[in-house]
């Protein structure tokens, strides 16, 4: 249990430090604040999706529709955040944004909840309406995105975006909650075992709803740095889906629900916006970017289970051993 | 310990509830009430509605029709949330465990805000807890690791602590032995006297007259009467548990089994939850297994079926079975009918067809391709024998009826010609009257082919009625064996609810060897 908790941190801090490392040594473009600082903001949208999908994951379910959440979130900033809009303006602008991600998190988690559908499913058909909706506001990249905007969201100290310190921040209150406190506890349970904490009284319909809107509301602020990253209403530029999934998974999050850590998922992120900032600079194709990402899923998988897999053989081999010699006795 | 008067109130009242599960009619117009300070037994056999009655009691079940008062409130709606709140504290069967986390955090998820410590006093104050009920586990352990009765003892501890007005404990000594039962009814006796209403829900009559100040009996979902225990006895009660007004029927048994070749031995066979069983089948006899359910019978038989983790030996007509994989079972000829019949058994949205020949493609055809003809002819021809009835063998078995749903799994058997050992559990769970008796009927017309069959059943009718020999497991033991001479639903009965005290002292010299 121990080991699985940490073993995340571990991983993923080697292959930061020695990926980066090992880039500022072959190339002096990257250790520029102008280069961190670059990577730091296109962090942020993957990040910050991570953290609501590592929320659903902790609970047992999928949400495969952030990334169309996510583009919706831009193109419809493409038409409220318009450069011509007040400063004033700007504000029902961004609750609305917000207010999608509320929409589609109850919209979800209703479809979860009340209608018993598989996670997967039901976030699959929200991903489809979603896009659609996207592409009916756009069919093509155009509007630019009130620049204001995008200069609040992106203002940095020396190379460090305020923002990225507050997702730092987000992330690690997020896992003292989760695993300090009794709601976290709470919020853990229902993601290993549904029955039993239904039995001893908790509100185990709650927890889940919480967890998709959560997710949702998290996607729809990453629909704020995706906007400011492209700066104009593109209806084709969501795809975190499967990324923020794999994110919180190297992280430590289980698919079978009740694991994972917030921290983890963000250094996911970091770590896979890391290898997308370093290729151009060794002008390797992004195939092999993408290639190493899968089998680093794959290896992640192996060592995070390994410590549950050896227990486990311990004790059945242990089991065995003990029945042979109890019927030998017999 | 006094009975307590008319005086002390109802913490718990359950008035003309009524449940059914699709067409089965789990229960029928039950009434139960438990007063503060008095022990409340419920019996009955398996299937009688106890524990659909628990689930409705503690809101994780909805009635169709009744009223649930929990210590004088009217519950409104059904959550296990709302009944604990008002004072309600369930230990189930199955436990409410989250395995994956420790005993600590167990514990600590099971209070109430007012005895909760703060997160990081956890442990400190989930040790003194459990020394409070004087049980010695770790706290820091997954609740995962603990032994089955450990789980137990900790399950009851977990209702204990939100200070309950009402404790319904279910079946709560399956896993524990003698000592362990002894300090669990000194701690009910201890609560009842404290002003807790207890419901305790048992197959064990020995110790339901020893503990219990009021029983209520269930039968087939019917309440038939709540009596003073003290005006009680084992042979009363089981009186009351049975007496099924349908009257089944067998087909005949052929002649006797003494003289018949062995064909499955099973020696030293253990697994999680049973064993070490010793056990010989013989050619073209059925062996029943009968039991309180959760005391390892079918832990026992997929165990044999190689579906269950096991050590010890199997031998099978002179081959040892190889206990690993049910693929090894199924080669040396041992079938298993699973109990889950959809969820194992069958492919449920596929057809009748599909179903029927699935383990036998290879040989309805040439280079694998499948004489669709040669298929159609071998099915109607079964299904005439078995007498399925469907609208056309292009069915999906989801949309037979129960008893149709087994036949359709019964011809596997048929068609494989190199069945030695047919392993039927429950096999005639949700299966209509008329129905059964061709189940039975096919199973008896295996035997006769010389094959060995054991039939892990809940219905003593039904063991007594199909069975050879009955077999009677508690604790994952067999502690009584039941010839064909003595073959009746009372004795089978009487054999279960007494398991441990009444069968051990009139086993016969072997069936005591068999329990040490």
């Amino acid at each position: 249990m121990r080991m699985r908790g940490w073993m995340p941190f571990v991983l993923l801090g080697t292959l930061i430090v020695a990926l980066g490392a090992y880039t500022a040594l072959r190339e002096d473009a990257f250790l520029t604040s102008y280069n961190l600082r670059n990577l730091l903001l296109l962090t942020m949208p993957l990040a910050l999706v991570s953290l609501g999908q590592t929320s659903a994951l902790l609970v047992g379910g999928f949400d495969v529709s952030v990334g169309a959440l996510m583009t919706l979130c831009v193109v419809v900033a493409s038409y409220t955040m318009t450069p011509t809009t007040s400063t004033l303006g700007l504000i029902p602008g961004a609750f609305l944004l917000v207010g999608i991600g509320l929409v589609v998190g109850i919209g979800n988690a209703i479809l979860i909840r009340v209608f018993r559908l598989p996670s997967i499913i039901a976030t699959l058909a929200t991903f489809s309406i979603l896009e659609g909706a996207a592409l009916l506001l756009r069919d093509h990249p155009e509007g630019s995105i009130n620049t204001d905007v995008t200069d609040r969201l992106t203002s940095s100290v020396s190379f460090v975006p305020l923002a990225f310190i507050g997702v730092v921040v987000l992330a690690v209150l997020a896992d003292i909650w989760l695993y300090r406190t009794r709601t976290g506890l709470a919020f853990r349970a229902v993601g290993l075992d549904e029955t039993a904490s239904r039995r001893i009284g908790m509100g185990t319909g709650r927890t889940v709803i919480l967890a998709f809107v959560v997710c949702s509301v998290m996607a729809s602020i990453a629909g704020f740095y995706l906007a400011a990253e492209v700066q104009i209403g593109s209806p084709i530029i969501g795809n975190q889906a499967l990324e923020s999934i794999a994110a919180a998974v190297l992280g430590g999050a289980s698919l079978a629900g009740g694991r994972g850590s917030f921290v983890g998922a963000l250094l996911a992120a970091l770590f896979l916006s890391l290898i997308d900032n370093v290729l151009p600079l060794f002008q390797a194709p992004t195939e092999y970017a993408e290639m190493t990402i899968g089998i680093l899923i794959l290896v992640a998988l192996v060592l995070y289970e390994a410590p549950a897999l050896l227990a486990r053989l311990r004790t059945s081999m242990g089991g065995v051993g003990r029945l042979r010699r109890g019927s030998a006795q017999g | 310990m006094s009975i307590p008067g008319p005086a002390s109130p109802f913490v718990l009242s359950v008035r003309g509830v009524s449940k059914a599960y699709g067409a089965v009619q789990a229960l029928r117009d039950v009434s139960v009430d438990c007063h503060a300070g008095e022990i409340h037994a419920l019996v009955g056999e398996n299937g009688s509605g106890k524990s659909t009655l628990l689930g409705i009691a503690s809101g994780f079940v909805q009635p169709d029709e009744g009223t649930v008062e929990i210590g004088g409130n009217l519950r409104r709606r059904g959550s296990p949330a709302e009944a604990r709140r008002l004072g309600l504290g369930m230990a189930y069967q199955t436990y409410s465990h989250v395995l994956d986390l420790s005993v600590a955090q167990n514990l600590y998820l099971a209070a109430p805000r007012n005895e909760r410590p703060t997160y990081g006093s956890m442990e400190g104050w989930a040790s003194a807890k459990l020394e409070e009920f004087e049980l010695d586990v770790p706290v820091t352990v997954p609740a995962g690791s603990l032994s089955l009765a450990q789980r137990q003892l900790l399950e009851v501890v977990k209702a204990l602590l939100a200070r309950p007005k009402v404790l319904l404990l279910d079946e709560p000594t399956t896993a524990l032995g003698p000592e362990e039962v002894e300090r669990l009814h000194a701690l009910v006796f201890e609560q009842s006297r404290a002003g807790v209403g207890v419901v305790y829900v048992s197959h064990r009559l020995p110790e339901v007259l020893g503990i219990a100040d009021r029983i209520t009996v269930l039968r087939d979902g019917v309440g038939q009467g709540t009596f003073a225990a003290s005006a009680m006895t084992e042979e009363s009660i089981v009186a009351l548990m049975i007496g099924r007004p349908l009257q089944l029927a067998f087909p005949e048994r052929q002649g006797g089994a003494a003289d018949r070749e062995v064909l499955l031995v099973a020696s030293g066979l253990q697994g999680d939850r049973f064993g070490p069983i010793d056990l010989e089948v013989a050619k073209g006899e059925i062996v029943g297994v009968a039991g309180a359910e959760g005391n390892g019978q079918v832990q026992f038989l997929r165990g044999l079926a190689g579906v269950e983790r096991t050590s010890g030996s199997t031998v099978c007509d002179g081959q040892s079975l190889d206990s690993r994989s049910p693929l090894g079972s199924l080669r040396a000829g041992v079938v298993l009918l699973s109990g889950d019949r959809t969820g194992e058994s069958l492919f449920p949205v596929l057809s009748v067809r599909a179903n029927t020949t699935i383990q036998v493609l290879g040989k309805l055809g040439p280079f694998g391709f499948i004489d669709r003809r040669r298929e159609r002819r071998t099915i109607t021809d079964l299904a005439r024998r078995l007498s399925i009835r469907m609208a056309s063998i292009e069915q999906p078995v989801l949309s037979l009826s129960g008893g149709n749903q087994q036949k359709v799994a019964l011809t596997r058997p048929f068609l494989r010609g190199d069945v030695k050992v047919i392993l039927a559990e429950e096999p005639t769970q949700g299966v209509d009257v008329a129905a059964r008796f061709d189940i039975y009927e096919a199973l008896r017309a295996k035997a006769a082919e010389g094959v060995a069959v054991i039939v892990k059943s809940s219905d003593p009718l039904e063991l007594a009625g199909l069975c050879d020999r009955v077999i009677v497991m508690s604790r994952g033991k067999i502690v009584d064996e039941i010839p064909r001479e003595e073959l009746g639903e009372r004795r089978i009965v009487e054999a279960i609810v007494g398991s441990g005290a009444r069968a051990a002292a009139t086993a016969d010299g072997e069936g005591e060897a068999v329990e040490q």
